[in-house]
């Protein structure tokens, strides 16, 4: 009579033992695969507010910068107008021109300051510099937050969810043919079992691939 | 005298193996088909994700691009409105002029030319900052009087019109993939049902049941296959 190894009389036991194992890690995997996918959908929401609030600074920026043009380009043909006025041979009409000079225009160009004041501003031509303006209110704005980085982030850990998916249903797959040794009869039984401990392996280490390879891909980016 | 009773034993059928391993295989193939539809069906998921994202960033960029590209046209145009009409005073201040001339009042000839000189200096002094008249594209050219403002308007829209339709490509690109990953969670759930089937099909004892159990299993699974296939070529 052949009697029974160690194994085989211990089979069911082993095998439980091991779905038992398998079913915490397949758990641990998709509450990770989650988590991971959360994090992703939070980046991704703080790109987005990152590019609202960058998108409101930019269009405050240039309303003012428009704003500012106009002013002074108000000044600029007034400073014209002004020059011609004195280069007039009637008395009266230089005496008019002396006044909106004296009076009138200091008032123009502080509407239209900086670019009317600061020298940086102007052009060659007698014209104003909006892009330096603009640049200048760029750097002055303290806030600013380049929302390209949380999206970045937020592809870096939608890849890796994608990624951990896969180690989830390698881990899912294993359990199945784990719980299929377990009711299955004897001849089948080992083939099932050494599959789904294969399977679990390669599972276990390609989640542990995954999360090695991206927080060396992020530490590197970061 | 006792009078011995036979109870009449009732023989139970054997349970039959048969059919069993065909269950297993199909079992099988169902769990593999699942595990390969939820992968699908989180990578659609995730790229209609993504698309999402990227086309409500590119909205709030179409919305800056045409708040500027309207400030500056705002600008370009009072500055081109405002050109005209110190010109067209200038004109009209000489047209006055030599009215006067001809009617024989100097005087107020000169003081009509001075002032048209004037109007002409602000015309001139307001030229230099419109992109209209300096910027090559727009500029007067030949025998013209006018800018091309036509064509100032075209280029000032263009990068709007570029985003919005980069925003209307990740718009439709959320839509397909949204829809992609609900058909998988429909072939998912069809795959359910083919799971129940077999699990039913492993827990009866009689063969022809356990048959007909695994066909109909069959038939789920090939219909979930054509949601899928349908799907992925979507």
């Amino acid at each position: 009579m052949k009697r029974p190894n160690w194994f085989t009389s211990r089979f069911e036991v082993i095998n439980a033992v091991l779905i038992a194992l398998v079913s915490l890690t397949t758990a641990f995997s998709v509450w990770r695969t989650n988590v991971v996918g959360s994090d992703a959908a939070d980046a991704s929401r703080q790109g987005l507010i990152d590019a609202v609030k960058n998108q409101a600074y930019e269009n405050e920026n240039y309303r003012k910068a428009y704003e500012e043009a106009g002013f002074a380009y108000q000044y600029a043909v007034k400073e014209a107008e002004v020059n011609a006025l004195e280069d007039a041979s009637s008395a009266e009409i230089r005496d008019r021109g002396v006044n909106i000079r004296q009076y009138l225009l200091p008032n123009m160009q502080l509407m239209g300051q900086p670019l009317t004041t600061d020298e940086k501003y102007r052009n060659a031509d007698g014209t104003y510099d909006l892009e330096k303006r603009l640049d200048d209110m760029r750097s002055e704005n303290t806030d600013p937050v380049d929302p390209s980085l949380s999206f970045k982030r937020a592809d870096s850990l939608f890849s890796q969810q994608r990624w951990l998916v896969i180690g989830s249903i390698l881990l899912a797959v294993s359990l199945f043919w784990l719980a299929l040794a377990e009711v299955s009869r004897e001849g089948l039984r080992t083939i099932e079992f050494v599959i789904g401990l294969a399977v679990y392996l390669i599972g276990v280490l390609w989640f542990l691939g995954v999360e090695v390879i991206f927080f060396l891909v992020r530490r590197g980016g970061a | 005298m006792s009078e011995i009773m036979e109870t009449p034993v009732v023989q139970e059928e054997p349970a039959s193996d048969k059919y069993k391993t065909l269950i297993v295989i199909l079992t099988v193939f169902t769990t593999v088909l699942a595990a390969v539809l939820a992968a699908l069906q989180a990578d659609a998921s995730i790229r209609a994700d993504i698309a999402n994202r990227d086309s409500q960033y590119l909205a709030i960029q179409a919305s800056g691009e045409l708040h500027r590209s309207g400030l500056e046209a705002n600008y370009e145009f009072t500055v081109f409105g405002d050109y005209l009409k110190n010109l067209q005073e200038s004109t009209i201040l000489q047209l006055t002029a030599l009215e006067q001339e001809q009617k024989g009042d100097d005087d107020a000839a000169k003081a009509s030319n001075e002032l048209a000189a004037i109007a002409q200096a602000r015309a001139d002094a307001g030229i230099k900052f419109s992109a209209l008249f300096t910027d090559p594209r727009y500029a007067p050219a030949g025998d013209d009087i006018m800018p091309n403002a036509e064509q100032f308007i075209i280029d000032v829209n263009a990068d709007s019109n570029e985003i919005v339709a980069k925003q209307n490509e990740a718009a439709d690109a959320y839509q397909r993939w949204n829809r992609k990953a609900d058909s998988y969670v429909t072939a998912l759930t069809i795959l359910a049902v083919a799971f129940f089937l077999f699990g039913l099909a492993q827990a009866v004892k009689n063969a022809r049941m356990r048959l007909a159990f695994a066909v109909f299993g069959t038939f789920v699974i090939l219909f979930s296959l054509l949601v899928s296939i349908l799907t992925v070529i979507s």
